[in-house]
């Protein structure tokens, strides 16, 4: 028992000895397998460890899959990238997460290796293939479903007021009334956790201004935070929120334990803007009623706005790429030329209820769980103008954290569209 | 402080086996006002509890369509599902960091305090010194650094990783309740010993350890119970989701399966359960371990 | 330490100073520094050395990977630029005063009643130490079920105070005293459980002698036990002090802070900083900070508690 704890002691004197020279204990070096890393996600790995396993049994240079947790990732990829304990093969987010590291010469350019198998340049839909996409060229591939937010309503309640889901931003406003009136919360906001008020900001941000005003912001364009477009949307946001579209108690209310959702379901609320794992939830919650009355449509558009209203906003999918000084370039492109558009992989996708941003799988959506909703934002994602990634994934932790703080204060008034500019410009 | 609560409160029982007058001459008339005040306190510490065991029997749509407090549709399925959905991996790391952190603690605060009654040097006495002003250090504060020492060990994310800081903040109050118990231990048996040749091992094993067992129970179900509860060390220094202890898992036990407050509840009551056996079978153990967290 | 007990003496070991004891070297009953070394190591090294690494940890750049970047005072001089701050501090002085002035009250009223023989008394306070079997992480959560707007007692109970939406959490105005609603249920069994113990140790005899004088309940409240528990409300008041300034977890769990920052106090800040946004050079500014008004307290604590000068029970009597 005495002896025991001098382990750690010894061990700590180490570490002071350590301070300041050891680099992160990345699980690199070994030159003869391709280091591929992923993130943390019970259900995802799985699969992920399966196809590297499959791949591995007939592979020259086998894979070596390591997986971390989602915030640390972003830091370690930074510092990892650049050193030799770096992956060859990495997941990223697109956007502009990645065009950092591409501005960097970290990424590796696969559009003449991709000239070489068209079939896997074609196998991905456009919208999602461009978030991978910097000036041109080709630097990711996606390699998980694609998750757009979409506005949710309760079909029975619409029904019962008479009324169609909303086209335009005025008829959300009249809807807000008509349900106010009937003592319905018009629209469902968890807004305890600020990432669902996000959503309506990226929204609206993108209808009025389009895709290229969030661009800016991630460009590190001056004044990007005061883009007409960007204020307005703020604004939008607090007449809303004025407007009782969210009720009253709204901040009290979050999504992870499901009460959101509930008040959906129940027809307490009308409306809920969401990601597409909504579904997934109802159908896990309440199938009759995912089977009886859930709809969904694409997010109303602004009149005289700029935006697309077939653009979207919402997780693209994430992405695999490539070291630019990875020694296993050529193994790397080749173990995902061969999986990530393989039958096994596609499946195991469509098997956990994600829709995967593939060309030519309309059959096998068909067939899969929940097929009407997998086929329609397959569809929607197949047409998208643009898609612009959630706010908070595409800055870095920082910066995010900042965002969701002042996101939460402009949706309680706390705060003027100006002083949330003023915040994020700050943060950045 | 703690010693001082914990013998205090050994003195006051002590008191009623000596069948000491226990009425106040003085309370003859009823204090009104108190036992108001008792009422409404009572109410405020019943009605959670009651919504949490009650809540944590309705079945998952009643608790969804009928409002709280409704009673009705009372299932005991959630303590299924709460058993199913990950409970007991959560109850089993929190056993093992528990037991782990108890021997830890006791194995390392009892030679101590056996240094600290019985040595003579001023290191010893300076080390104790060191010790109580330890006392003074909130985890909190200090949670960035014992991350760094942690990854440096390469011990994140292991459940090793909870358990050692986790002893550390528990040995000032293990030292001090022990050096109090063993004060408590008349020199004339040690230096018996001494006289018949035992050395400071034989000391410590056939004296100190037998006569010290009051100390090492209330240490024992103070450093358990810090062990069991907390929830900071796990929050940072793991990840998986096979590492989760019981408070930390509680807290993503909702948004892992939404939809389930009930679930949540019954999983809160489990939680409970060990502490309430302590509580109705060892309430004066129990009492005196808590409050030799007092200096926490 | 409490009570009668806090009373300085010297200490015991002042009498049995080592080495005027007659020639008796290389006797081994006497354990050596060996003993204790273990424990001191192991406790220097999870919780003292943190606390200079802290400091130089505030002095880099550090994301939580890799290796910590020396930039100096940086951090330091950051730190009025952080936008969050000033509320943040705002947040835990209203927090820790406020624990303090509704907590010790009610601690020291619940005690000194649970301290009473009478039978009822003794089942109640049984019912009232209930909160202390639940850790904080349950009562966090069993709170914020309650406080839910929709389904949670919040629906029922709101309007009867004045809140008729139930938006307890939600709400700017209200979410730090939830919290301190909430650390208030689960410390003040603890606090009293103290108050209790100290309560039962003031001799009868006052009692006796001031109601002979015809001194009424009150009366003799305010002019015996006030004053016999005086160093037990004084160590139960810095521990309250000491323990609201480091609180985050119910904080984290309740309201996350919110909403906005209305509710984010500076430990919270701090884990935000460290483990959300990976400025762990900015957390440990804040990390400092905590130490520093953490050991202002404590060594309060050690001062007005005697807690160097530990006396056996023995001695006690």
């Amino acid at each position: 028992m005495r002896s025991s704890p001098r382990r750690p002691v010894l061990g700590a004197l180490a570490v002071v000895s350590m301070l300041g020279l050891v680099a992160a204990c990345g699980s690199g070096g070994a030159s003869s397998e391709i280091q591929l890393w992923g993130l943390q996600d019970d259900l995802l790995n799985e699969s992920t460890e399966q196809i590297v396993a499959s791949y591995n049994e007939n592979a020259e240079t086998p894979v070596n899959y390591s997986y971390y947790v989602n915030d640390p990732y972003k830091e370690r990829l930074q510092v990892a990238l650049g050193s030799p304990q770096g992956p060859d093969v990495w997941l990223n987010w697109g956007g502009g997460n990645l065009s950092q590291f591409v501005e960097a010469g970290q990424v590796t350019d696969l559009t003449p290796m991709l000239e070489q198998e068209p079939e896997l340049r074609d196998a991905f839909l456009p919208s999602v293939m461009e978030v991978g996409t910097v000036d041109g060229s080709v630097y990711a591939l996606p390699m998980v479903g694609t998750q757009p937010v979409l506005l949710y309503f309760n079909q029975e309640v619409f029904d019962e007021a008479g009324v169609e889901p909303p086209q335009t931003y005025d008829d959300l406003l009249e809807l807000v009334d008509v349900f106010t009136e009937r003592d319905i919360t018009p629209i469902v906001l968890p807004g305890q956790q600020a990432w669902t008020e996000m959503f309506w900001l990226a929204y609206l941000t993108e209808r009025i201004g389009g895709p290229d005003v969030f661009q800016a912001v991630i460009d590190g364009e001056e004044g990007a935070w005061r883009d007409p477009a960007m204020i307005e949307a703020m604004e939008r946001c607090q007449e809303l929120v004025e407007a009782g579209a969210f009720g009253t108690s709204y901040a009290s209310v979050t999504y992870d334990g499901g009460a959101a959702t509930e008040l959906l379901t129940s027809g307490e609320a009308a409306m809920f803007l969401m990601g597409t794992w909504e579904y997934g939830s109802q159908l896990a919650s309440a199938p009759e009623f995912v089977e009886s009355s859930l709809g969904w449509t694409t997010f109303p558009m602004v009149e005289d706005g700029e935006g697309d209203p077939q653009a979207l906003v919402g997780n693209p999918s994430n992405y695999f790429s490539i070291t630019a000084n990875s020694e296993h370039v050529d193994a790397s492109f080749e173990f995902l030329a061969e999986t990530l558009t393989s039958d096994a992989y596609l499946d195991s996708l469509l098997e956990l209820g994600q829709v995967p941003p593939v060309v030519g799988i309309e059959d096998r959506l068909a067939a899969s769980p929940g097929a009407d909703h997998a086929t329609w934002v397959y569809d929607l994602v197949d047409n998208a103008s643009s898609y612009t990634q959630v706010w908070d994934q595409a800055m870095t932790p920082a910066q995010a954290e900042v965002l969701l703080t002042n996101i939460q204060r402009l949706f309680l008034n706390e705060i003027t569209p100006d002083e949330f500019a003023a915040a994020m410009e700050q943060a950045s | 402080m703690s010693a001082a609560s914990r013998t205090r409160h050994r003195r006051t029982d002590r008191g009623a086996v000596l069948g000491l007058p226990r009425r106040t001459p003085t309370s003859k008339s009823p204090n009104i006002l108190a036992g108001l005040g008792s009422v409404i306190w009572l109410a405020l510490v019943a009605v959670p509890l009651y919504y949490l065991v009650l809540t944590s029997l309705r079945g998952e749509d009643n608790y969804l369509s009928q409002g709280a407090l409704a009673w009705s549709g009372l299932t005991l399925g959630n303590y299924g599902d709460a058993l199913r959905l990950g409970f007991l991996g959560y109850a089993l790391n929190s056993i093992v960091v528990t037991g782990a952190t108890i021997l830890l603690v006791l194995g390392l605060a009892l030679p101590a305090a056996y240094a600290i009654v019985r040595g003579e040097s001023r290191a010893v006495r300076i080390a104790f010194q060191v010790i109580l002003l330890g006392l003074a250090i909130p985890a909190q504060a200090v949670i960035v650094p014992v991350y760094l020492i942690i990854t440096r060990l390469n011990l994140y994310d292991s459940l090793v990783a909870i358990i050692l800081p986790t002893a550390a903040f528990s040995l000032p109050i293990a030292i001090i309740v022990l050096t109090s118990t063993l004060r408590d231990v008349p020199k004339e048996l040690y230096e018996s010993m001494t006289v018949d040749g035992a050395g400071t091992a034989t000391i410590f094993a056939r004296l100190v350890l037998p006569l010290a067992r009051p100390g090492v129970i209330t240490v024992g179900i103070f450093a358990g119970i810090g062990a069991w509860n907390g929830f900071l060390f796990p929050l940072v220094l793991t990840q998986s989701e096979e590492l989760r202890v019981l408070p930390l898992g509680l807290s993503t036990f909702q948004s892992q399966y939404t939809t389930n407050v009930p679930g949540l509840m019954a999983a809160v009551v489990l939680s409970a359960l060990p502490i309430f056996a302590l509580y109705l079978f060892g309430r004066r153990q129990l009492l005196s371990g808590l409050t030799a967290g007092f200096g926490k | 330490m409490i009570g009668s007990t806090l009373e300085r003496r010297p200490a015991r070991r002042a009498d049995s100073s080592a080495p005027r004891r007659p020639g008796r070297a290389g006797r081994t009953d006497r354990p050596g520094i060996l003993w204790a070394a273990p424990a001191l190591l192991f406790f220097g090294v999870f919780a003292l050395f943190p606390i200079v690494l802290v400091a130089w940890l505030s002095l880099t750049e550090w994301s939580g990977l890799g290796d910590p970047v020396f930039v100096g005072l940086d951090n330091w001089l950051a730190l009025p630029q952080d936008p969050e701050a000033p509320g943040a501090v705002w947040s835990t002085v209203r927090l820790t005063v406020l624990c303090w002035a509704v907590q010790t009250p009610l601690a020291l009223l619940l005690g000194v009643w649970a301290a009473g023989q009478q039978r009822n008394r003794a089942v109640l306070s049984a019912l009232f130490f209930l909160p202390l079997l639940l850790s904080t992480a349950a009562i966090a959560l069993l709170g914020h079920s309650m406080f839910d707007p929709n389904f949670g007692l919040a629906e029922v109970v709101g309007p009867l105070v004045g809140v008729p939406d139930g938006n307890f959490l939600g709400n700017s105005d209200l979410a730090l005293y939830m919290v301190i609603g909430v650390l208030t249920w689960q410390f003040v069994p603890f606090h009293a459980l103290i108050y209790q113990a100290a309560a039962r140790q003031i001799p009868r005899m006052l009692y006796e002698a001031a109601a002979i004088d015809g001194a009424g309940r009150f009366r003799r409240f305010l002019s015996i036990t006030l004053p016999q528990l005086r160093h037990t409300i004084v160590a139960s008041s810095v521990l309250i002090l000491v323990g609201s300034l480091t609180y985050f977890e119910t904080v984290l769990l309740l309201t996350g802070g919110g909403p906005g920052t209305a509710s984010r106090v500076l430990p919270l800040h701090m884990y935000i900083q460290g483990f959300r946004a990976f400025e762990m050079g900015d957390a440990s500014v804040l990390a400092v900070l905590l130490v520093a008004v953490g050991t202002l307290l404590s060594v309060l604590v050690v001062r007005v508690t005697g807690y160097s000068r530990m006396t056996s029970e023995r001695e006690g009597l």
